[in-house]
């Protein structure tokens, strides 16, 4: 996967990241505050692997996966830790339900997809 | 019930991010991957279709990171948001033209009315500002693009979703979400203890418009510090581009604050947090944090309109701004001021009285710079040669409109006089003077000024003075009836009212609906004149050659023209434009 052709090497004006970077946002914001466990690790998954697309894209990253990783990484971290604190089940000053342990697996699920995208993809990609 | 309501909600997820995932794979074309890799060997078909900028189709306005489109999407979604803001008070006026209650509920009336105000000022007013800044400034300073296109492009794309989760309650209200009827400001503990998930909803929706608005700045700072030709100087920096700067950086101030603002208050409404809360931080630090964006704001959205309209102005008075630098001295003083008036709001909450003597002395001293500026408008009007075209109209009437709005916000930053006033009409009054009538009349002259820059097309001069008109004398007629219902002791806010207030109410409630006309004719004159108005085959067609008065985007448009012509041209049967919309002498 050393050259990639994404739509803004055809089309220098266009690419299709952003408008699911903002959904991806708006969805995991949602589903986060409003304790809707799939729409909050729906939502981070498609904002962080966005945010990984448009990052190899703009030539930031060679590949996106080492970025997907990362955040995922600091989601998991968050979401682990806030679990810690506050424990499922209201043990902790505050009653987060279940929106610490949707951000730590989302977290974990990017780290797991950025794990199969260089293994996998990567792989496929070199043949 | 609720789990299977959470395993349709799973389904639903996992179904978009297969429909986006298989659609992204579709559209960067990843098996092009492979030959690539191994020597790059493509389809002679795509060579070709690699010669363009853009994908063609719906998929281009889904894709596109260029400047002129993404000016144009926040044109099209302020548009929309001023027609949904535009009903909202449409419905409201025509409760409030009879004492009683006829046509909807009071809590109704408080929903549409929290919607009208968050409506215009954030959905409708920022983005407006925002569609002229992303399609004129590049060209305005000689750029290419924003310093950062694609996230233009996020900045744009999180206001429609931001939108949808604003007024979605409004459509959902059958599946037991309720709208918010908090005001615009939501003030705690009304904003906390009110149990609506449309509160949710719209503090999510103004969370990611903020976002919106703080990329939106960051990028329009970084265009002209660094993206500006090599023969545009600070000293040749336009004013709108100067204003836009100003307002950048409040933007930088002060969205974020607000952003914190709301998620605390989420987090006080969902948690139990207690940062609003008697027992911890108080309903009056909501109030100082919440202004402290708030007044900014209003600057946010008074100074690129009044950088349009000291552009705009010149051209049909047939000479410069007068006091140039004076005018960009003036926005920088009031970008400075802005940040220490926020208290003038809070008069009577019964903070410190010193603290409200410093503030008042503040929000007097902020006339000042708006005085300058008003000055230099009517100078450069003086014994210049007016053409009376119709964005000079608004352009006139912005003028005439800020200065009632501007001097009876003199007024209002009195104490004593706004210990009288405070939550009445007059409020109402002042601010709409401003925001429709100053800020909204700026932004309708810039529409019809570009709009032939936009489209290539002139629209309908009579429409528009139609337009004008209607919007003038309904500005006029509404919101000085208002500042008389306040000083007559009517309070704000209200669905029902005395009966006294019955004569006043109703000239209100008409000159809101002349406003709302003239705003049905602009919407269908630019809808036609953009599919058949008469095309512009001159890239002047202001004519301001005549006077030495053309600014780059205008040297854009001519050669954008030339290229055409000499491409081979459009031919066109329709009737060549004449300056402001066609008509023959």
């Amino acid at each position: 996967m050393e050259e990639q052709s994404g739509l803004s090497d055809r089309h220098r004006k266009a690419s299709p990241w952003p408008l699911f970077i903002a959904v991806g946002l708006a969805l995991a914001e949602l589903g986060v505050f409003l304790d809707l466990v799939s729409i909050a690790i729906g939502g981070l998954l498609l904002f962080v692997g966005c945010l990984g697309g448009i990052v190899s894209e703009a030539g930031y990253a060679r590949t996106p996966w080492p970025f997907i990783g990362g955040l995922g990484l600091v989601l998991a971290v968050v979401g682990i830790a806030l679990t810690a604190l506050y424990p499922l089940g209201g043990g902790g000053a505050l009653d987060l339900g279940f929106r610490a342990v949707s951000i730590a697996v989302a977290g974990l699920l990017c780290m797991g997809g950025s794990l199969l995208g260089r293994v996998v993809l990567e792989r496929q990609s070199t043949v | 019930m609720q789990i299977d309501g959470q395993i349709a909600l799973t389904v639903l997820m996992g179904l978009l991010l297969l429909i986006v995932a298989g659609w992204i794979a579709r559209i960067e074309d990843w098996r092009s991957y492979t030959p690539l890799a191994s020597g790059g060997g493509r389809a002679v078909d795509d060579t070709a279709y690699e010669t363009q900028e853009k994908p063609g189709g719906l998929v281009r306005w889904l894709t596109t990171v260029d400047h002129k489109d993404i000016g144009i999407l926040y044109g099209i979604f302020g548009t929309f948001a001023l027609m949904w803001g535009g009903a909202t008070v449409a419905l409201m006026r025509t409760e409030l033209f009879t004492p009683e209650q006829v046509l909807m509920e009071p809590t109704t009336y408080n929903a549409l009315m929290t919607s009208h105000g968050i409506t215009m000022l954030f959905l409708f007013g920022t983005p407006m500002i925002a569609a002229f800044g992303n399609y004129v400034i590049p060209l305005l300073i000689g750029a290419d693009d924003m310093a950062f296109p694609r996230i233009n492009a996020i900045a744009f794309w999180l206001l429609p979703v931001a939108g949808t989760l604003i007024w979605s309650p409004f459509v959902l209200m059958s599946l037991g979400i309720e709208p918010a009827q908090t005001g615009w400001t939501m003030y705690p503990p009304l904003s906390v203890n009110q149990s609506a998930l449309g509160i949710d909803f719209m503090l999510l929706g103004l969370h990611l418009s903020g976002i919106s608005a703080t990329l939106g700045a960051i990028n329009f700072i970084a265009t002209i510090f660094t993206e500006r030709a090599p023969d545009v100087g600070w000293e040749r920096l336009d004013i709108f581009s100067w204003t836009m700067l100003t307002q950048s950086g409040l933007i930088l101030f002060a969205f974020p604050l607000l952003g914190s603002v709301l998620l605390m208050l989420l987090l006080d409404r969902n948690l139990g947090t207690t940062f609003f809360t008697t027992d911890g931080g108080g309903y009056i630090l909501y109030q100082h944090l919440f202004w402290f964006f708030g007044h900014p704001e209003v600057y946010i959205l008074v100074l690129p309109p009044m950088g349009l309209v000291s552009l705009i102005l010149p051209r049909f008075a047939g000479r410069k701004l007068f006091g140039f630098k004076f005018v960009v001295y003036s926005t920088l003083a009031i970008g400075v001021l802005s940040f220490g008036v926020w208290a003038h709001h809070m008069f009577t909450t019964g903070i410190d009285p010193r603290i409200r003597s410093a503030f008042m002395a503040v929000s007097l001293a902020i006339a000042i710079p708006s005085a300058v500026k008003v000055f230099n408008w009517t100078t450069t009007l003086w014994s210049g040669r007016l053409r009376l075209t119709v964005p000079m109209l608004f352009c006139i009437g912005f003028v005439s409109n800020f200065i009632i709005g501007g001097v009876t916000g003199v007024f209002l930053a009195s104490i004593p006089v706004d210990a009288v006033l405070h939550a009445t009409y007059y409020v109402v009054g002042h601010f709409h003077y401003i925001v429709m009538g100053a800020i909204g009349f700026a932004l309708f002259a810039g529409v019809y000024y570009w709009f032939p820059l936009v489209t290539g097309r002139m629209y309908q001069r009579s429409l528009g003075l139609i337009h004008f008109w209607l919007s003038f004398i309904g500005t006029n007629v509404t919101f000085f009836a208002m500042i008389l219902l306040g000083y007559g002791g009517m309070p704000r806010r209200y669905a029902e009212y005395l009966p006294q207030y019955a004569t006043l109410h109703q000239v209100t409630t008409i000159g809101a609906f002349l406003i709302f006309i003239g705003g049905v004719v602009f919407l269908w004159n630019i809808g036609q004149s953009w599919l058949e108005g008469p095309r512009v085959e001159d890239g002047d067609p202001w004519n301001l050659k005549e006077d030495g008065l053309v600014t780059q985007e205008w040297t854009w448009f001519e050669q954008k023209l030339e290229t055409r012509l000499a491409d081979g041209g459009e031919p066109s049967d329709d009737e060549t434009a004449m300056a402001d919309g066609g008509e023959r002498e």
